[in-house]
């Protein structure tokens, strides 16, 4: 039947009929890797800030924008906002001073690499989800699955992956009645931490247990049913490009060149022109 | 039993004994023929080696469990020792009973679970699509191709299983307590399907606890205790042997084990023991009405 | 004159908003009944059971158990008067032996060690399962498990009784194991609901049988009248047992038998020829 989990699971990926839905995953995906270097290449955080300002607006695009600046700002707001202070006066690298504030009768100085590094990271790190994100949520799971059979992945691989996301939320509900089940033995709810450690154990020596049976059944209808055929498996979905595809990839190539040269005259640096190239950090 | 023109043997046990790693004596020296078109049934209690049986068939015993093994079995002409899981399950099909854990988990729709066993052997994408269109007419899930396998019933979830087997066109269906878990409606489902399919002349191997059910689907049965075959003959014949059936612990139809108790009890004779609610309603409706 | 012991008055139960599983439930459960619940899957059999021991409370109406009202009482306070068995036991087996799975309840309820000993021993007997104390449950035959799981359940000493369809995936071995043990904790007293899809178990332990489609109970009589009802069962899509069946059958050649079970029917049938 029908689990709460499984439609949770499916809901996640948001269906609309936007041409970001429509381009090819392994467009996404190559976009995703592009844009993550690039923003790793370049040491600047108005630089990095543009490509994050650039996918918000790809994710626009895509009728996705509340979900990715939900989880992105979740992840990177707090981050900048305690890190951009903290750091701008305890970098181990600082040497420019910005200004000095008074705080409780102390003069505490400001600097300027470790104020940059304190943004600049953040917002590599978000550009990064933000392009992960605008691939997930624009792509379905068949096409997911598509994209790994192209990728040639190991079968085995690819279909621990897709298992996984639709059997993981029959284990939720699983818990569920196993939780029922000692409750209908008297499992005490209203405990102290220890207890609680234990009540855990109740739950999850059965929940173990049964997924082990589960996977055994599981294991012998796959191999009944041809798993461990040393053939090329059929994949049954479909992925093609389209000309927002080759559109895209146009303009990466673009992108790549202009990035190239901007590089080259530039440096690292291009707009806020920082000194030291902190790779590690 | 059914007229088997054919005579042809599909399933032939020679000598076969089998132990699992941690458990011996499952299946003790079993000898036994099927014939193409037939269908034979298994009963026993449980532990009697009735899964066993069935897994022997396909090869998963022995080669998923390991184990050892004396003798051998030859299904569709392979001999099982040879062959892998994946070469015989081009021949030999089978549902299991549990519904939910047999689905492969990779499909995402009902269609993509029924060519699941296609796609694992490689077939082309168009010959897939065919046979899955066809497996998924007959056992009645027409309309439920884009669901999701997970939302299905347990009788539309063990029709499904039927399906991806029938798409892969075996040569044998083994179908082992495919009724087990499921309700009425289930049941009465994977019945129907069965039936339709007999019609059609498939080889059918089915092990169940309801029995009642064997006596309409079943040409023989074949009647296993503690791993040894104890009888294998046509339906009527096995399930008339009430005492046998009874010290096994299994309850044979109903009607049947009341007309052994009336015959003890009146202490008459009845020839032919109904097998079948009509026979019975024959049976009796004369034999109360002469009164 | 049996006391009522379980009241669901106009019991309604929704899971979310698009699904109403239970449509306004009346029932009253006397002391020492054995009532047979069935149905077809998703019809409120397994939601109304979950509401008797509070598992699940009513959205709207109220489940009184001995004058306690689920909604108000703790779930550990109400499985001490009534206790269900699960379907399928590996979902509440933890431990490594048999007397310690049977020990988890009575543990749960705060006796003490010696108490806890004699509750396990009388629970093992009940269930014959004595001598099996140290076993490992998973060395158990799946019949001995279903045992098992009732024992633990029995330790607690619960006045109600619900078994979760105790038959399924059981050979027939273990189904008489089941109806015997249902009959003898009938004869003290206690009162037993089955869920079950068995008709012909249904015949042998039940009284009293409740008939579930679509959140709503369409029939609740003595089992003798709803499993000889054929438009009610044909209605719920549900076959009686094969000597209901032929009795049936057999009224269209005037024959007025009204056998639920083979004992019956072999009752009636030989007085009837012998006359």
């Amino acid at each position: 039947m029908s689990s709460i989990g499984t439609s949770l699971l499916r809901r996640s990926v948001i269906v609309k009929e936007t041409l970001i839905h429509k381009s090819d995953p392994r467009t996404k995906f190559i976009f995703f890797l592009w844009i993550s270097i690039f923003a790793y290449i370049f040491y600047d955080y108005v630089l990095t800030a543009i490509f994050l300002i650039g996918i918000l607006l790809l994710a626009m695009m895509g009728k996705i924008l509340k979900r990715v600046l939900l989880s992105v700002a979740v992840i990177i707001l707090p981050w900048i906002a305690f890190g951009v202070p903290i750091l701008s006066v305890l970098f181990p690298w600082n040497s420019t001073l910005m200004f000095k504030l008074e705080i409780f009768g102390w003069q505490i100085p400001f600097y300027y690499e470790g104020f940059a590094w304190g943004l600049t990271w953040p917002l590599r790190i978000g550009v990064c989800i933000t392009s992960a994100l605008l691939f997930y949520l624009t792509t379905n799971p068949a096409s997911l699955i598509a994209l790994l059979f192209k990728f040639k992945l190991p079968f085995r691989f690819i279909y621990a992956f897709a298992a996984a996301t639709q059997l993981i939320p029959l284990l939720v509900d699983e818990a569920g009645t196993i939780y029922q089940a000692q409750l209908s033995r008297g499992l005490r709810t209203d405990v102290g931490i220890i207890k609680r450690i234990w009540n855990f154990l109740i739950l999850i020596i059965p929940l173990t247990l049964s997924s082990l049976t589960k996977v055994q059944i599981r294991a012998i209808a796959l191999e009944s049913r041809g798993f461990s055929a040393p053939v090329n498996k059929t994949c049954l979905y479909d992925i093609k490009f389209k000309n927002i595809d080759y559109a895209f990839f146009i303009g990466m190539v673009i992108f790549t060149l202009i990035l190239i040269y901007i590089y080259i005259i530039y440096g690292f640096s291009p707009i806020v022109h920082l000194k030291q190239y902190f790779i590690a950090g | 039993m059914k007229n088997v023109l054919s005579k042809e043997v599909v399933i032939y046990f020679q000598n076969f004994s089998y132990s699992y790693p941690t458990k011996r004596n499952v299946l003790i020296d079993i000898n036994l023929k099927v014939y193409k078109g037939e269908v034979l049934g298994i009963i026993g209690p449980n532990g009697a080696g009735k899964s066993t049986f069935c897994k022997s068939l396909n090869g998963l015993v022995p080669h998923f469990y390991g184990g050892t093994v004396k003798g051998n079995v030859i299904v569709a002409g392979m001999d099982t020792l040879e062959h892998t899981i994946a070469e015989l399950s081009t021949k030999v099909g089978i549902v299991f009973q549990e519904p939910e854990n047999q689905l492969s988990g990779l499909a995402l729709t009902v269609e993509e679970e029924v060519g699941f066993g296609l796609s694992m052997l490689g077939f082309p994408r168009e010959l897939i699509k065919e046979r899955v269109k066809e497996a998924i007419e007959k056992v009645g899930l027409k309309g439920l191709e884009r669901r999701s396998p997970f939302e299905l019933s347990g009788g539309q979830q063990q029709r499904l299983a039927i399906a991806t087997i029938l798409a892969m066109k075996p040569e044998i269906m083994v179908l082992d307590e495919p009724t087990s878990l499921l309700d009425p409606i289930g049941k009465y489902e994977v019945f129907s399907v069965l039936k339709e399919l007999i019609v059609e002349g498939s080889t059918i191997i089915i092990a169940e606890h309801e029995i009642e059910e064997l006596a309409y689907l079943t040409d023989r049965i074949l009647f296993l205790k503690e791993g040894k075959v104890i009888s294998l003959d046509e339906a009527r014949n096995v399930l008339s042997e009430i005492s046998k059936l009874k010290e096994a612990g299994i309850d044979p139809p109903s009607i049947t084990e009341l007309t052994y108790l009336l015959e003890k009890e009146l202490g008459i004779k009845i020839d032919k023991y109904p097998i079948k609610l009509s026979e019975a309603v024959k049976l009796y409706s004369e034999v109360l009405k002469i009164k | 004159m049996k006391n009522t012991i379980i009241k669901v008055e106009d019991v309604w139960f929704k899971y979310n908003e698009e699904v109403t599983a239970l449509k306004g439930i009346n029932l009253e459960i006397k002391e020492g009944e054995i009532i047979a619940l069935i149905g077809q899957n998703g019809g409120g059999k397994t939601t109304l059971a979950k509401h008797l021991n509070g598992l699940l409370k009513p959205t709207r109406g109220r489940v009184i158990v001995k004058n306690l009202d689920t909604k108000n009482t703790p779930v550990h306070v109400l499985t001490n008067i009534v206790g269900y068995v699960f379907q399928n036991p590996a979902h509440q087996i933890f431990t490594s032996k048999v007397y310690d799975e049977v020990a988890y309840g009575p543990k749960n309820q705060g006796l003490s060690q010696e108490d806890i000993e004699k509750r396990v021993k009388m629970a093992l007997e009940m269930v014959g399962l004595i001598g099996y104390e140290d076993t490992h449950p998973h060395d158990l035959n799946y019949g001995q498990m279903k045992l098992l799981t009732i024992a633990s359940i029995i330790a607690m000493q619960p006045e109600v009784y619900v078994l979760d369809e105790p038959t399924s995936g059981q050979d027939h071995n273990g189904r008489r194991a089941i109806a015997e043990l249902i009959l003898k904790l009938n004869k003290e007293g206690k009162t037993v609901i089955v869920i079950t899809h068995d008709m012909k178990f249904v015949a042998q332990v039940a009284e009293r049988t409740i008939l579930m489609a679509n959140g709503e109970i369409i029939g609740d009589s003595t089992t003798r009248d709803i499993l000889l009802n054929i438009d009610l069962l044909e209605k719920a899509a549900i076959k009686p047992p094969q000597i209901v069946q032929l009795c049936i059958e057999l009224k269209k050649f005037g024959l007025n038998f009204n056998c639920l079970t083979i004992d019956e029917a072999l009752k009636t049938f030989s007085q009837y020829i012998k006359k």
